[in-house]
């Protein structure tokens, strides 16, 4: 191979090469690319450049072109979903079931959004509130995106309310099958009393 | 492991540790009386404290913020996932369980036991069982890229001829009354989810008001038995307070978003990409 590159360079610089030289060159691709810019390097050190040079990169833009990844109007996929990276939602004790003692303590405790000036941080638990194990450590609430100036608090109610409820349905998930066996009768009962469709479980729970 | 679960006397001592969260010690205890009633107390040892004892088919709850109450069910809800202690085979629709090898934990040989979502769409669950008792000895919570979610590390667990003690005292005492729990009657199915996860199934659904929420929802839960998973619909509205969430609570997932005419919240202890692909996947039932 070096000793290629040296027969072209001596080529180049004039010096005759055997009869098949040329042919050679024109056959291989590598060659043939070596042949031009020696060329340019050989004007250019005997201040021969022409004005513009044509390096030759159309071949290499095109190429670059067509590797480029299309680029289309975004998806919106739940990973653009804004973040919350660390919630601990708060026990409540009003009319709340507690919580199985798997389901740890919960409390978002605070608020940091990104496209706000100053950054916001409360606490909006008190620090002795029952059910909190540990006490408090800080716990970021980032937003990875620009939202309307939603109240934070509405979302940690919001949030709250829903995690709540859920361990609250997964802590009477097994009783359930208790209840299905004298469901015929206490369903009688309910319809006397003319009770709304709405779950009335959370009622029957100790405050 | 069922057998050993529910006929054995034992202590176990364990810490459970999820993200961003301190780890939690626990002290669970089992017995079964002369009359073979079986005896359970998980009690939660850092902090104020949270008791919850079981005898038979009756869990009695004694908590630091409440009262105590009692409700009707056949074990307690702790970081023990129970249906692998007890039907570990029901679960053989929903997860592939691989046998990989011995090793030492917590002082005693244990078998390691892989197991694998079929369909990826839950978290992964590595075993580490005593080879003596069947009893777990360790339990990591993997997600699909192997990071570990959660963990239970029993640091001691033994086995006794006699029930502990603690359990003669609880027989003389009296627990609280059982809650009567009003059934949910079936109500009209406004939305449907048309995904779900392979070996799951559907095992509540009511209309529910939620504090903090206009409106009624419709409320479904799916389970493998192992994973619990909350499905909330209701009408979307124009409310700010309704903007498409994920967030994270301990290795639990809590997942709002828009769909069409409908908010979809799914809570669980699930990828959020399975949250994704439940959310998108409620219609409107035609």
């Amino acid at each position: 191979m070096t000793h290629k590159h040296e027969n072209l360079s001596a080529f180049v610089d004039g010096e005759n090469q055997d009869e098949n030289f040329v042919s050679d060159i024109l056959n291989d691709d590598e060659m043939a690319a070596k042949w031009q810019r020696y060329h340019i390097i050989r004007q250019s050190m005997r201040k021969e450049m022409p004005i513009s040079a044509d390096f030759d990169v159309s071949a290499s833009i095109a190429a670059a072109l067509e590797s480029e990844p299309a680029i289309l109007a975004p998806k919106r996929t739940w990973r653009d979903l804004p973040v919350i990276s660390n919630v601990v939602p708060l026990v409540r004790s009003g009319g709340q079931l507690a919580i199985a003692a798997s389901v740890a303590v919960a409390v978002v405790v605070g608020v940091q959004q990104l496209n706000q000036d100053e950054q916001q941080v409360f606490n909006p638990a008190p620090a002795s509130y029952p059910g909190i194990q540990g006490g408090l450590s800080p716990v970021s609430l980032e937003q990875t995106q620009v939202t309307p100036a939603v109240s934070v608090r509405d979302h940690q109610r919001r949030i709250n309310a829903f995690i709540n409820d859920h361990m609250e349905q997964v802590l009477l998930k097994d009783s359930q099958r208790y209840l299905e066996d004298e469901s015929a009768l206490v369903d009688e009962v309910k319809s006397e009393a003319n009770q709304p469709e709405v779950s009335q479980e959370r009622e029957n729970l100790p405050e | 492991m069922a057998d050993a679960k529910a006929n054995l006397n034992y202590t176990v001592s364990y810490v459970l540790t999820k993200p961003g969260a301190d780890p939690q010690p626990y002290l669970w205890r089992h017995g079964v009386n002369e009359e073979g009633i079986e005896m359970e107390q998980l009690d939660q040892l850092n902090g104020p404290g949270r008791e919850v004892v079981r005898m038979g088919e009756k869990v009695s709850y004694f908590e630091s913020h409440r009262a105590p109450y009692s409700l009707a069910s056949g074990y307690i809800i702790g970081p023990m996932p129970n249906v692998l202690l007890t039907e570990p085979k029901s679960l053989l629709s929903s997860y592939d369980f691989v046998i990989i090898g011995k090793s030492r934990i917590s002082g005693k040989v244990a078998q390691q036991i892989r197991m694998i979502s079929k369909d990826k769409s839950r978290y992964g669950y590595n075993l580490w069982l005593d080879q003596q008792t069947g009893l777990p000895l360790k339990i990591n919570v993997m997600d699909l890229n192997g990071q570990k979610v959660e963990q239970i590390q029993v640091t001691a667990l033994n086995v006794t001829e006699q029930p502990d003690p603690y359990f003669a005292k609880l027989q003389s005492a009296t627990m609280p009354a059982v809650i009567q729990l009003v059934p949910t009657k079936d109500a009209e199915k406004l939305w449907q989810v048309d995904y779900i996860p392979v070996g799951m199934k559907q095992v509540k659904h009511s209309v529910r008001q939620l504090p903090d929420n206009a409106g009624s929802l419709e409320y479904l839960m799916l389970s493998d038995g192992l994973v619990d998973i909350s499905i909330y619909m209701q009408q979307a509205t124009a409310s700010s307070a309704e903007s498409d969430i994920v967030a994270r609570f301990g290795s639990d997932i809590y997942f709002s978003r828009k769909q069409g005419a409908v908010l979809v919240t799914v809570i669980g202890k699930i990828p959020a990409n399975t949250a994704n692909s439940i959310a998108t996947s409620v219609t409107r039932v035609q």
